[in-house]
């Protein structure tokens, strides 16, 4: 059993994920139109990706912030399905991750899920834009 | 002065709430370790050889008078007293207590300062020019451009994770005394012919193991384009950066690899995607950022070149520190002043919780409650009047801060080394003391004229040794510290290129260092024609008379 963060409906949430819930993830090299993908943090995104039911993006270490621009370019290619961290994430990079676009995030088992949900909305501003909200902090300023 | 506003101080205190709450969950076995180790980099908290050490951020090197009242209370409250001026124009505390690190973090925030990604992988504080907006020959002041890439970098949701850290500098004058040839990314900001602020984007240099002056991989990049070029540059370093080795994960490596050319036309192709998109700086928000740096209105002083010369006329020392210490500014009646902390006894850098006192009393005084930090460890007060500087000179005596040695032999670069650092090889600290002790004569020094040491007590190059005319690295030789020694590194100011010093020969024990010292000078002051400095005769004659006069005497 593992936990599953996801946003529903504009709240985050978990869920248990037992195994037989687990996608059919494929490689990009067996992937076809449908499917959901699993990719490594250092693959060249396909617009063709745009088609999967689901993303996911598997971290070989919760440094590895190579997954951040992969996101960052899947969302720019046009994929507008649920986008989701695994592997060897931690729940104090999921605001960050968040903001790259992901909208799901699989816990590794050691990971408390009440923790990592607390963990994932610590700001109420940034100064820069991401891809959840494009405008930098400085265009809501010159308004208010 | 960037002023903050409430959006600026509401992400300030949350900040420092959300590593309140990290500390928290570490201290209560919550967090592990490593990943504990990653937030804390991330918030200025580095453990060394002996205790924590916190790194707080100075943007682009400028303080405020209060801020450095608030730097001096928390040296008294959290640590023995004292703080430490780093090569990268911050401050730094090295017995702070872990438990106690928020609650320095939020004595911080009060004065709109904090420590973020002042260590860890990620985008670091940027540094410029110690003499901005004052400097008599800058184009462009830095400042506007260095706080607009502080503002995008901190907590890049994309760019926190880095293969290694970044360090970015800005200089606005040809002067570069940012040192941005050796910069992850160095960046020129000039005017061009149509009056636009525009930047040259140097990328790929550094020091550390593999020193490498940077590419020039942009030419004039329109100001409103400044970000998006920068994501770019990121997005292409953060994808391709190699993560299987540490040593090989700066930048320069990356650089180095694809070519200078190749790596230039990746990030091209990735700013057509950026290019124009809603990280563009829009005019309102330039000039938002430009007018709080406006300079203060001088006070119209006349000319008082006169005075001056009688006064230093009747007083040498007086004398002697305006030679040194005091550099032109571009107001007239004004002058940029350096207050070294380069004393004998004190290692370079250190200052006491009282001489930060002191000289937010003089900034309040003289130089329009503004305070600098250089890349050479000093203070500098930016904007004094002329009339001013005698009453300046006069008190800054009883705080050990009158050393007439700018860019003097006894104005080194240190780095902490093996006092307090645990990647040390050696320690530097005793090799900055033994070379101020012995030639630490004032008329030994003059006749020697500008000469840049730089010591670092390991590869890591904090010291800065590849750019000191004379450098000195920390090497282990079977277990026992010895030390390297290169000559003609140059970091690029005077309005010569930067370069990297040469390897003299085989290290020397900690004890034959000054003597070797004593030999490279007689060198020069053998071979050198008329005026010439210690850099152009090296330039002239090269290593090889330097080598004979010291691998002779030691090989009989
Ligand atoms: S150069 Fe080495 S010894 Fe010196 S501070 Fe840096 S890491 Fe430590």
């Amino acid at each position: 059993m593992q936990n599953l963060i996801h946003n529903v409906t504009g709240q985050w949430q978990v869920s248990a994920l037992s195994a037989s819930e687990t996608p059919h993830w494929q490689t990009d090299k067996t992937w076809q139109a449908g499917l959901p993908l699993c990719v490594t943090v250092d693959v060249e995104p396909e617009p063709v990706w745009q088609t999967a039911s689901l993303i996911g993006i598997d971290f070989p270490a919760f440094t590895d912030g190579r997954g951040l621009s992969l996101a960052t370019l899947i969302r720019r290619i046009g994929y507008k399905g649920d986008l989701r961290a695994l592997g060897a994430i931690h729940e104090d990079v999921l605001h960050y991750m968040v903001r790259c676009g992901f909208t799901s995030f699989l816990l590794p088992e050691d990971c408390d899920p009440a923790v990592a949900l607390a963990c994932i909305a610590p700001y109420t501003e940034f100064y820069q834009g991401s891809v959840i909200q494009p405008a930098p902090l400085y265009q809501r300023r010159a308004r208010g | 002065m960037y002023r903050y506003d409430d959006l600026d101080r509401q992400f300030l205190h949350e900040r420092v709430a959300h590593y309140r709450a990290q500390t928290e969950r570490y201290l209560n076995g919550q967090l592990s370790e490593d990943a504990f180790l990653q937030l804390r980099l991330r918030n200025g908290l580095y453990v060394q050889r002996l205790a924590p050490m916190l790194r707080v951020a100075v943007p682009y090197g400028t303080l405020a008078a209060s801020q450095l009242r608030a730097l001096s209370k928390i040296a008294r409250e959290y640590d023995r007293g004292y703080g430490h001026l780093s090569t990268r124009q911050n401050v730094q505390f090295n017995w702070p207590e872990l438990a106690e690190v928020p609650a320095i973090l939020e004595a911080l925030a009060l004065v709109d300062m904090h420590a973020i990604q002042t260590s860890g992988s990620c985008i670091r504080n940027v540094t410029t020019d110690q003499f901005a907006a004052a400097a008599a020959d800058e184009q462009v002041d830095p400042r506007p451009y260095c706080e607009l890439l502080r503002q995008w970098s901190t907590a890049h949701p994309e760019f926190e994770w880095l293969p290694r850290k970044f360090k970015i500098a800005v200089t606005g004058s040809s002067n570069d005394r940012a040192a941005v040839e050796v910069h992850d990314v160095g960046l020129r900001v000039y005017r061009d012919q149509q009056d636009q602020v525009v930047f040259d984007v140097l990328a790929g240099g550094g020091l550390g193991r593999t020193p490498v002056i940077g590419h020039q991989i942009c030419t004039a990049l329109p100001i409103a384009e400044l970000l998006t070029y920068m994501e770019a540059l990121l997005r292409v370093y953060n994808r391709y950066g190699r993560r299987d080795n540490k040593y090989k994960a700066r930048i320069k490596i990356l650089v180095r690899a694809m070519g200078a050319d190749a790596f230039a036309s990746a990030v091209a192709e990735e700013w057509q995607h950026t290019r124009g998109g809603p990280a563009t700086l829009l005019t309102t928000e330039i000039e938002r950022i430009e007018k709080q740096f406006v300079m203060p209105t001088l006070h119209q002083h006349t000319d008082y070149s006169e005075t001056l010369a009688q006064e230093r006329f009747d007083n040498p020392d007086f004398s002697r520190w305006l030679t040194h210490n005091v550099t032109p500014h571009k107001v007239a009646g004004y002058a940029c002043v350096t207050l070294s902390t380069k004393v004998i006894g004190v290692p370079p850098g250190d200052v006491s919780d009282q001489q930060m006192d002191a000289v937010a009393d003089w900034a309040d005084a003289y130089s329009q409650s503004e305070i600098r930090i250089s890349h050479e460890q000093n203070f500098v007060l930016p904007h004094v009047a002329q009339c001013d500087l005698l009453a300046l000179f006069k008190k800054t005596k009883a705080q050990a801060l009158n050393t007439a040695n700018v860019g003097l032999l006894t104005d080194m670069i240190c780095c902490p080394g093996g006092d307090y650092c645990s990647l040390a090889n050696a320690k530097s600290i005793p090799i900055a003391e033994a070379i101020q002790r012995q030639f630490g004569d004032y008329d030994y020094q003059h006749d020697l004229g500008e000469l840049d040491i730089n010591i670092s007590g390991c590869m890591n190059a904090c010291g800065h040794h590849h750019v000191g005319h004379i450098g000195i690295l920390g090497v282990d030789k079977k277990g026992a510290e010895f030390y390297q020694i290169s000559l003609g590194g140059h970091s690029g100011h005077s309005q010569r290129p930067a370069s990297l010093g040469k390897i003299l020969g085989p290290s020397f024990a900690r004890d034959e260092v000054p003597n070797v010292m004593a030999q490279i000078f007689s060198t020069y002051l053998n071979q050198r024609h008329d005026e010439e400095d210690f850099l152009s005769c090296y330039e002239r004659i090269g290593i090889a008379p330097f080598k004979e006069t010291i691998y002779a005497k030691s090989d009989s």
